[in-house]
């Protein structure tokens, strides 16, 4: 690549002519729905109507049928075949797919530009968040008094594990797609990443896979938490092989996007660039990459087992055949347990950058933030088992469990320690980042010590599987890293619309969703306290009044969501007006114009030292 | 920012820090047997004394958090519309950074001692002579058999001051029998069993609920357990009617 | 944007956004693929009593579902899975059972337990248990957990091994096994009751399917 710009105004009909450049999301919808239809019509008409697994071949061939047509639709093997065809791309087609010229357009196209992909993760997790937000609150209105007034329990059973995998996915990509994809890159000083076009087959496969999983609702019968543990998963119906292929294709969008991640920082970082002057952020990006690159294919192994198990008899998990639930969940843990790290540490990181700009000092510790973000994501492939210490497998490993799962509790500090460093004595900007990440840091300490009470075997045993594991993991994830992707978000909205978000908004959402959280799960916690089982869709009565508080906070929460997003939408085009550098940070995604212009540099920078000196003499300007 | 102010952060840090961690203490001595059901048997007693033990342990670390937190925003937030000068520039700290590991591993140690030697009290089995209960979950239906009798019940029953084995298994797929009272849970799982022991050690009712999601009914799977005296419970079993 | 502007779009947005996720959670609520309610008949002569009839199928063809037999024709059904009855009473149940059987996987199930007297009525002699090799179907009914009363009624219903043929609705039968039997509710509530000899599809357990949908072998006992 080289260091200026060249743009070509000839307009030599990029990519070949029309129908290339006409591909756009609807086109994939279409080419998705008619593919589906077309693998639904084969599968129908050639497999045997009245074998037990017909329904489900043929659900799983209609997946793979829209998969494979949302691709063609979008444009995603375009290139695969220009390339077996000898035409390569050129400059202009290069800068075409880009999204050069196109305005608005390219934001609901196959467009390769790292800043158009961030934009469009954005707006997938707030998509994924709300559809999983609105399960949320229908499951809560259902438990608001005790009985089945609101919903009855086949319909309840069925939001229980969508509402889970919804929440999950946005959650996976709530820092890492938006802020891993628009300001990495930038921050390496690189012009994009290392793989453009795959950067944008990773958005658009988890499109893919966010339409199968909204569908399992429509196909129905999946009364399975989102763990989807056999041998309940072969009762389900359908709707489990929608959910199923749903996780094997996001896990494709998954790795493609950890990859990539990787392969930019390590190898398009500008020159001077070295590992110890990277901004933190960009640690936590790879760190969590690598570790999701460790545990989803575990996920994707186990749904497509479960798939065989339901369609080709094959008997992994049935222990009728000789196989054993207990395989199921040791996979799925082996995966499910990196997995809350790969959420986590975006989040984490992001914090250590915010916490930097606004307290105007640098980051304390740095090596101890890569040395805990590395322990941590080392650990955490070493602990899965703690989520079935009470399933009756292997008692004898439980010390050894409960050994990894305690020491895990040591790198969770050291980012308390990181935090409370960079914020020890400084001028602390009370701006919308700052206050979100405050946030963070009085729910996480909630969020980790409960984590180490069910860490520990005798209380697990009383604990496991009520209300308190799961008002422990919303403390995680709704208290910390929403809380924690809100702060990067409001940190990182004015480099993408040039405007602030609003504050008083901000503000009015933050008091929501913080009061709303201690009122949900804190009350949630005396629910399983009491003995209140998770996954219920009515209750006894002694859970009735903490039931009730738990949806009254959840109203509340739901309430500084909805703030949260009439503001992200209102202030993108008529917020305060902010400049190309409104916190005076360092970090080299400020350094260049709002927005950044197509390939970020005009002149590539040469780095000679961190983005944290402040207070030191500024050599950049 | 004064000199003279610098001084007082640390005190009145110090004093919400102890005035949080006494106040975290007594929650956690009283809280835990009020909010968790009545305990029936000699691992609940353990289980809430650990609850305790952690508690407390925890207290001084999430005071810590929030004494810091409270501080932060009270002294050191930026007044005003302007950008904030630059702080003191504080990039490593041996001592902070060792004693902060130092520490945390110390504390980790000893709830994991703790938590040891807690489950080698539960794992060790005293009697050689516990009452053995067979425990079948089936969707959507707890059902108790008491082998070398032929009595098949939907409700426990089991003798004050005897150990009682469990031996649990599942005719479909998997469930959670948790008995919330005896702190006892194990999951019951097809095509095998598993076991868990306690000795009940108080008369009375308790539930007895399924904790592993199992379908439609999941929430309904719910029977009642009794402790009784030995007495009544040769009664009861006596004037139980007799499968084959 | 000035601070009484914010709060007015922060006001717009929750009611907006509120109203919208109400008509969604409305649209949901309204998905409860519930029959419509069977009422327990009272009595003529005794007080706080009543009469609740049932069959049981082996298909959807009888006319519950509608024409065709609904969704899921051969799917094997009881008539009603939206039962009320009301408090503190004793309901007198009548079962028709028209469906074959086989052996129970859970001989737990052969007992007659829960009812008024421990005993059920099939084809007019008075018994306390089955033969556990030829059930159609049970009738099992748990209670309101953590009420304080552990309600559990659950009664098998032998196989129809009749020969006279009878048609109800698009469906072909024979003269069905009656069994009959009482149980006394409690306090008000939703109990939910289900069939436990499962016949779904699945291989491990075979609760899926007609076992875990309302309007085949599950459904609800409404008392109020």
């Amino acid at each position: 690549m080289t260091t200026t710009l060249e743009h070509t105004t000839t307009d030599a009909a990029p990519l070949g002519g029309g129908l290339a450049r006409r591909q756009n999301m609807a086109t994939a919808l279409v080419g998705g729905v008619l593919f589906a239809w077309l693998f639904w019509f084969l599968a129908h008409h050639f497999l045997d109507a009245s074998s037990r697994n017909y329904s489900d071949l043929v659900s799983v061939s209609l997946t793979i049928g829209w998969i494979i047509g949302f691709w063609l639709g979008i444009g995603a093997l375009n290139a695969p075949a220009r390339w077996m065809m000898g035409r390569d791309n050129t400059h202009a087609d290069d800068m075409y797919l880009a999204g050069q010229n196109q305005g608005k357009a390219r934001y609901w196209k196959y467009c390769t530009d790292h800043k158009v992909v961030g934009v469009q993760y954005i707006i997938m997790t707030m998509v994924l968040l709300g559809a999983g937000g609105i399960l949320a609150m229908a499951i809560r209105t259902e438990l608001i008094v005790p009985g089945n007034h609101f919903v009855d329990q086949q319909v309840y059973n069925g939001f229980i594990a969508v509402h889970g995998l919804l929440m999950i996915l946005a959650l996976i990509v709530a820092v890492a797609g938006p802020w891993g994809n628009f300001v990495v890159p930038i921050m390496c000083g690189a012009r994009d990443m290392a793989f453009p076009r795959l950067n944008a087959l990773s958005l658009w496969t988890l499109v893919g896979a966010a339409g199968l999983l909204l569908t399992t609702l429509a196909v129905g019968s999946l009364s399975m938490g989102w763990v989807v543990l056999e041998p309940i998963a072969n009762q389900a119906g359908v709707g489990m092989d929608f959910f199923a292929m749903a996780v094997v294709v996001f896990t494709v969008s998954t790795t493609v996007a950890g990859v990539n991640t990787i392969c930019t920082v390590l190898t398009m970082r500008t020159k001077g660039m070295t590992l110890a002057r990277l901004p933190i952020f960009v640690w936590g990006a790879i760190i969590a990459a690598a570790l999701g690159l460790y545990a989803f294919p575990y996920f994707a192994l186990v749904e497509a087992q479960t798939i065989m198990d339901r369609t080709f008899n094959t008997s992994f998990f049935v222990a009728s055949g000789g196989g054993t639930g207990w395989l199921q969940a040791n996979l799925f843990w082996l995966m499910g347990h990196p997995e809350v790290y790969v959420i986590l540490l975006p989040a984490v990181a992001a914090l250590f950058e915010i916490a930097s700009v606004m307290a105007r000092k640098p980051v304390f510790s740095y090596r101890t933030a890569i040395a805990g973000m590395t322990g941590l994501a080392g650990l955490s492939i070493l602990v899965w088992a703690h989520h079935m210490f009470t399933t009756g497998w292997a008692p004898t490993l439980g010390g050894p469990f409960m050994l990894t799962t305690e020491l895990i509790s040591i790198p969770t500090g050291l980012f308390f320690l990181v935090l409370i460093g960079t914020l020890w004595r400084g001028n602390i900007w009370m701006k919308l980042p700052t206050i979100w990440m405050f946030g963070f840091i009085a729910n996480f300490i909630i969020a980790g010590v409960t984590g180490i009470y069910l860490s520990d075997i005798p209380i697990d045993n009383q604990l496991h599987g009520t209300m308190f594991v799961t008002a422990h993991f919303h403390y995680v994830f709704v208290g910390s890293v929403l809380f924690g992707a809100v702060a990067a978000l409001a940190f990182w909205y004015p480099k993408v619309t040039g405007r602030f978000l609003n504050e008083f908004q901000g503000r009015i959402a933050f008091w929501l969703a913080f009061i709303g959280v201690q009122v949900t799960f804190l009350s949630m916690f005396l629910s399983g306290l009491r003995g209140m089982p998770r996954r219920y869709s009515s209750y006894a009565l002694i859970f009735e009044h903490t039931n009730f508080i738990t949806t009254v906070g959840a109203y509340m929460i739901m309430a500084g969501m909805l703030v949260l997003l009439g503001a992200v939408i209102t202030s993108w085009n008529k917020g305060e007006p902010a400049g190309p550098n409104p916190w005076h940070a360092n970090s080299l995604e400020w350094m260049v114009p709002t927005p950044p212009p197509l390939e970020n540099f005009t002149v590539l920078p040469v780095i000679t030292e961190d983005p944290y000196n402040y207070g030191e003499e500024l050599v950049r300007s | 920012m004064t000199t003279s102010n610098k001084k007082n952060p640390y005190r009145g840090m110090f004093l919400t820090w102890l005035v949080l961690t006494i106040a975290g203490v007594i929650v956690s001595i009283y809280a835990p047997s009020r909010l968790m059901p009545r305990s029936m048997s000699d691992n609940m007693h353990l289980t809430v004394l650990t609850m305790i033990v952690f508690s407390v342990a925890a207290a001084p670390v999430a005071a810590g958090i929030y004494a810091f937190a409270i501080h932060a925003l009270r002294h050191w937030t930026h007044k005003g519309e302007a950008v904030p000068a630059a702080g003191p520039v504080v990039r490593e700290n041996a001592v902070v950074v060792t004693t902060w590991l130092l520490v945390s591993t110390l504390l980790t140690v000893f709830l994991l001692i703790w938590g040891l030697g807690a489950l080698a009290v539960d794992n060790g089995s005293s009697s050689k002579n516990p009452l053995v209960v067979d425990v079948t979950g089936q969707q959507w239906v707890w059902s108790f058999s008491y082998p070398g009798t032929h009595v098949q019940s939907n409700e426990l029953y089991l003798p004050v001051g005897r150990e009682v084995e469990f031996r649990v298994t599942s005719d479909d797929i998997t469930h959670g029998f948790w008995i919330a009272n005896m702190g006892v849970q194990v999951d019951a799982n097809a095509g095998t069993w598993t076991t868990i022991h306690t000795t009940p050690n108080q008369l009375g009712t308790f539930d007895i609920r399924c904790t592993q999601f199992c379908g439609l009914n999941h929430a309904f799977m719910v029977t009642q357990g009794h402790v009784v005296t030995a007495q009544q419970f040769t009664t009861w079993l006596d004037s139980q009617p007799q499968r084959a | 944007m000035n601070k009484s502007k914010s709060l007015g779009v922060a006001l717009a947005s929750v009611l907006l956004g509120g109203g919208a996720l109400a008509l969604a959670g409305f649209a949901l609520a309204s998905a409860t693929p519930h029959q419509s309610a069977l009422n327990c008949v009272p009595s003529q002569s005794s007080p706080n009593t009543c009469t609740l009839t049932l069959s049981t199928f082996p298909d959807s063809l009888a006319g519950v579902h509608g024409k065709g037999g609904g969704p899921h024709p051969d799917w094997v059904s009881y008539s009603n899975d939206n039962l009320v009855v009301p408090a503190n009473t004793t309901v007198n149940v009548t079962i028709d059972q028209y469906d074959s059987g086989g052996s129970l996987n859970n001989s737990f199930f052969d007992q007659v337990m829960g009812t008024v007297g421990g005993t059920a009525t099939i084809d007019g002699k008075v018994v306390t248990s089955v033969d556990p090799t030829n059930v159609g179907h049970t009738f099992t009914l748990r209670g309101i957990p953590g009420s304080g009363k552990n309600i559990f009624v659950s009664v098998p219903l032998p196989a129809d091994s009749n020969t006279k043929q009878v048609t109800i609705g698009e469906g072909q039968y024979t003269t069905p096994v009656v069994v009959q039997f009482s149980f006394k509710t409690g306090s008000k509530g939703v109990y939910e009751w289900n069939c436990e000899f499962p016949c779904g599809g699945s291989r491990e357990g075979q609760f899926g399917e007609a076992m875990s949908t309302y309007g085949y072998m599950s459904g609800t006992l409404t008392v109020n």
